[in-house]
């Protein structure tokens, strides 16, 4: 089984050894997105901008692999602080309308780049 | 000799039944493995599951292997920094990813967790130099971890 490496510039550039997805076996695998602007590379401050930014750096490599956020399968979300939990709801429920992924959600005591929330997810192509 | 057939009978049925469940079972078996059944994954050069847990389990293609904490597999040390711990991660994680006849290329996807996220770039300079190209995806969080570990990685492997 080969893997082929997903790369957009609509989502920000990996900030380690990683590439933004993999695609394997019918299945995309997404690294964790962090709320980084792809343009600029700035953090916007709130917890709804945060999530806006990472559901929409996610929703680019999901849609350069030529699939919609209604293939993603499996969510992870990573929120630094579990109180933000409905706000992070609110905002992700608006990108899975209907028939929503799996999901595990837990509180981390940190991220990279002080971030507040992270999501990586598993698509099926 | 009305008895004696009557029970010869008997008996070929019930031998017959026999043979029938086990080819049956035989078949179910098989179905099982064409169709997910999964295959666990163990190596000596990994260390033993300190838990209910395999190191790792095959399924449909793909390879997962439990979080790799940084003990060696033949002494049962932990190493002293972030450093020398990714090290000791990153081979036990080769060691069970190699037992499945794949190599660190054919990782897809790792996520890994650290106990303090301001060792991110040591351990990103140590990950580098085992993933040097085509690099799988990554998630990377600060979490507290098992026998005072400062890293923890697993991986989802798509094997060739």
């Amino acid at each position: 089984m080969t893997k082929k490496i997903v790369h957009t510039k609509k989502s920000p550039a990996a900030i380690g050894p990683y590439s933004q997805g993999n695609i394997a076996g019918g299945f995309l695998f997404t690294s964790g997105q962090l709320p980084i602007n792809p343009e600029n590379g700035n953090v916007p401050t709130s917890i709804e901008e945060q999530t806006k930014q990472v559901m929409d750096n996610l929703k680019a490599i999901v849609e350069e692999a030529g699939l919609t956020m209604e293939n993603v399968v499996k969510c992870t979300v990573y929120i630094v602080d579990m109180n933000d939990f409905a706000i992070v709801n609110e905002i992700y429920a608006t990108y899975f309308p209907e028939n929503p992924p799996a999901r595990a959600t837990v509180e981390i005591s940190a991220l990279a780049k002080g971030a507040l929330v992270e999501i990586d997810a598993i698509a099926a192509v | 000799m009305k008895t004696l057939v009557k029970l010869s009978f008997l008996f070929t049925l019930m031998l017959s039944y026999t043979a029938c469940n086990q080819s049956q079972e035989a078949e179910e078996s098989t179905k099982c493995c064409d169709h997910g059944g999964k295959v666990i994954v163990h190596t000596e050069n990994s260390p033993k599951a300190i838990g209910p847990y395999s190191q790792g389990n095959i399924a449909n293609g793909f390879l997962f292997t439990s979080g790799q904490l940084p003990i060696h597999p033949k002494t049962g040390e932990i190493p002293k920094g972030i450093e020398a711990q990714t090290v000791q991660v990153l081979e036990n994680l080769k060691a069970i990813v190699e037992e499945a006849g794949a190599t660190l290329e054919n990782v897809v996807k790792c996520t890994v967790y650290l106990e303090d996220i301001g060792d991110f770039s040591i351990m990103n300079g140590v990950y580098g130099s085992y993933f040097k190209q085509n690099y799988p995806a990554r998630a990377t969080v600060e979490a507290s971890l098992a026998k005072g570990a400062l890293v923890e990685i697993d991986a989802i492997v798509a094997l060739p």
